[in-house]
């Protein structure tokens, strides 16, 4: 009776104790973290701009103004053009870095992994402006450099052009680049030396070994960054937008979707239409990930 | 004999590569440095690799400490940067540990419901939550940043913290409840302190994560005084298209940086491995 007792107290201590770890970090994150996002999808079946008298269900008429909405299209072209861009820079970049600084006995290495990570600490809000000024047409680094080297003043827009999402992709690739490169750095030393010193006494050369060793066993890190950039890239390629072209460039042309999400809302009140970019990018997001997780499975198999 | 000559190659190539990516990540970074140093006259006849002229115009920081207010806006940041980084360890930590060392149903569900939290942009609430703040008067208010920061910071730290948890051994906690101690203090006196290098690398990235914030600190923020650092650099270089003051611009940059670099410099090996932990293993 007595030990019944005790044991019911006892449980009665250890239940109240894990409450009391769990709920108020759950409570906040539901209020602050969860519930936004699910208001995000619920506003967007709404035409709502802020106030609380106008809160019509319209169903998927945001989603039937996106599409005649000629902003829309040029958002996801741009957005994808940062998102391939990057992709294709950033694994060019960390993959031939990483194998330099492990299978290659470089003088320095360490060193120059500390430096490469410099950028990734640097708030893009830094980022943004240093690279605003290497862009700017009369006074900025490039036209400086073009017009030392040709003796002809040069002035180009670099960032008022119809072309200008390209010239985001170098400061969102030196911005960034580090990251991947530190984690293909670690997926590379993760694998075992046997191999290597297997290959070497094959007489393998190292661009076989490369192929054959390091880029199949160092996947799931290519992977891993990829989809790492994907993300980071449709819901975070605001920043380094709305910093180096402020409201998206000349007509719109270096727009992407999270800038154009936050101009419809906080510029113009839109703010169910807002909404409904929001679940855009979420939708885009997911089938982005999912494509391309299928996609480089398939490649795997084949690779090895 | 060929191959020998070849392989040399490509190692100069890869000598010269890193040592010019290098020169690209550094270059910039004291540049800035030297271009706080110059006067509007600098920047508009001479080259941008100019070395500053003589005398060094230090009174830039000051211009921008005081004028541009960017003292106010360091001591912004630096509060909100430190309470929600401690709020979050805590947070985390606590939750972190009961889903490690307790079992009890919905456990699992609360450990994916962080983690699926981290794959979601944050974009997509950025609308009702700035309303939620409004309603709850946490707009234009440190509070406010300093609580959906850390929110934020609480999914990547449970998922690293959860890992260092269930590393410690079954031992520590049966010894703790033979001694008599509570389920608080086998946690606080036995259990946190041996986590602690996990803190700390949580504790870094998030630091890192908060001090450079912009999207959520330009919404929930409209009050001048309330900036934070990245906010007000924006202003200020939107304000550049009508009137220039280029060393003061960067002055302000390295009011950002220079905290950054120093901390990167203390805490370099916690940083590049913490941030790689979970997506090595995953």
């Amino acid at each position: 009776m007595n030990n019944a007792k005790r044991a019911g107290s006892a449980r009665m201590k250890r239940n109240v104790f894990i409450l009391s770890f769990i709920l108020p970090t759950l409570l906040l994150y539901l209020v602050f973290g969860i519930y936004p996002l699910f208001k995000g999808i619920y506003l967007s079946l709404f035409d709502w701009s802020g106030g609380s008298e106008t809160y019509n269900f319209i169903g998927l008429d945001n989603f039937k103004e996106m599409m005649n909405d000629d902003v829309i299209p040029k958002t996801i072209r741009n957005d994808y053009i940062l998102v391939f861009g990057k992709i294709i820079g950033f694994m060019l970049i960390s993959v031939f870095f990483a194998v330099a600084l492990t299978r290659f006995n470089i003088k320095g290495s360490g060193f120059y992994r500390t430096i490469f990570f410099i950028p990734n600490v640097l708030s893009v809000v830094v980022v943004g402006v240093l690279w605003r000024y290497v862009y700017n047409p009369n006074v900025g680094f490039l036209n400086s450099a073009i017009s030392a080297i040709t003796g002809k003043t040069y002035d180009f827009a670099w960032l008022g052009d119809k072309w200008s999402i390209f010239a985001l992709l170098p400061p969102s690739i030196w911005a960034g680049v580090g990251f991947t490169i530190i984690l293909m750095i670690a997926g590379i030393l993760a694998i075992p030396s046997s191999l290597y010193e297997a290959a070497e006494i094959d007489g393998a050369s190292q661009w076989r070994q490369f192929r054959l060793i390091t880029l199949p066993l160092s996947w799931e890190q290519i992977k891993t960054s990829v989809l790492w950039i994907v993300m980071t890239t449709l819901s975070g390629s605001f920043v380094i937008v709305t910093i180096m072209t402020f409201e998206g460039g000349v007509d719109n042309a270096t727009q992407v979707m999270g800038s154009y999400l936050y101009m419809n809302a906080f510029k113009f009140g839109k703010f169910s239409y807002g909404s409904a970019i929001g679940v855009l990018i979420l939708i885009l997001s997911f089938i982005t990930t999912v494509a391309l997780q299928k996609l480089m499975n398939r490649e795997n198999i084949e690779l090895t | 004999m060929k191959r020998r000559t070849k392989f040399s190659g490509s190692r100069w190539l890869m000598q010269s590569s890193l040592f010019l990516w290098a020169l690209g990540v550094l270059y910039p970074v004291v540049w800035t440095v030297l271009s706080a140093l110059k006067d509007n006259p600098q920047f508009l006849l001479g080259r941008p690799w100019n070395l500053p002229d003589l005398p060094l115009i230090w009174s830039n920081f000051s211009y921008v400490w005081e004028k541009y207010s960017f003292g106010h806006y360091f001591v912004n940041s630096l509060i909100i940067t430190i309470v929600s980084t401690l709020l979050g360890a805590l947070l985390s930590a606590t939750t972190a540990y009961v889903i490690a060392r307790y079992a009890f149903r919905g456990s699992g569900l609360l450990y994916y419901s962080y983690l699926s939290y981290m794959m979601i942009p944050a974009f997509l609430g950025m609308i009702p939550l700035f309303f939620l703040m409004d309603d709850l008067y946490l707009t234009n208010r440190a509070l406010g940043l300093i609580i959906i920061y850390t929110v934020t910071a609480v999914p990547f730290a449970v998922f690293v913290l959860v890992g260092f948890f269930k590393q410690l051994p079954k031992e520590l906690e049966e010894s703790a409840a033979i001694d008599g101690a509570s389920h608080y203090g086998t946690f606080f006196r036995i259990m946190l302190p041996l986590v602690k290098p996990g803190l700390v690398s949580v504790s870094i990235i998030t630091v890192l994560n908060i001090w450079n914030e912009y999207i959520f600190a330009l919404v929930l923020v409209n009050d001048p005084t309330k900036y934070t650092i990245p906010v007000a650099i924006a202003v200020m270089q939107s304000e550049m298209q009508y009137r220039t003051e280029w060393g003061p611009l960067f002055a302000a940059l390295l009011v950002s940086m220079g905290p950054v670099l120093l901390f990167y410099m203390i805490f370099q090996r916690k940083i590049t491995g913490g941030i790689t932990a979970g997506a090595v293993k995953g």
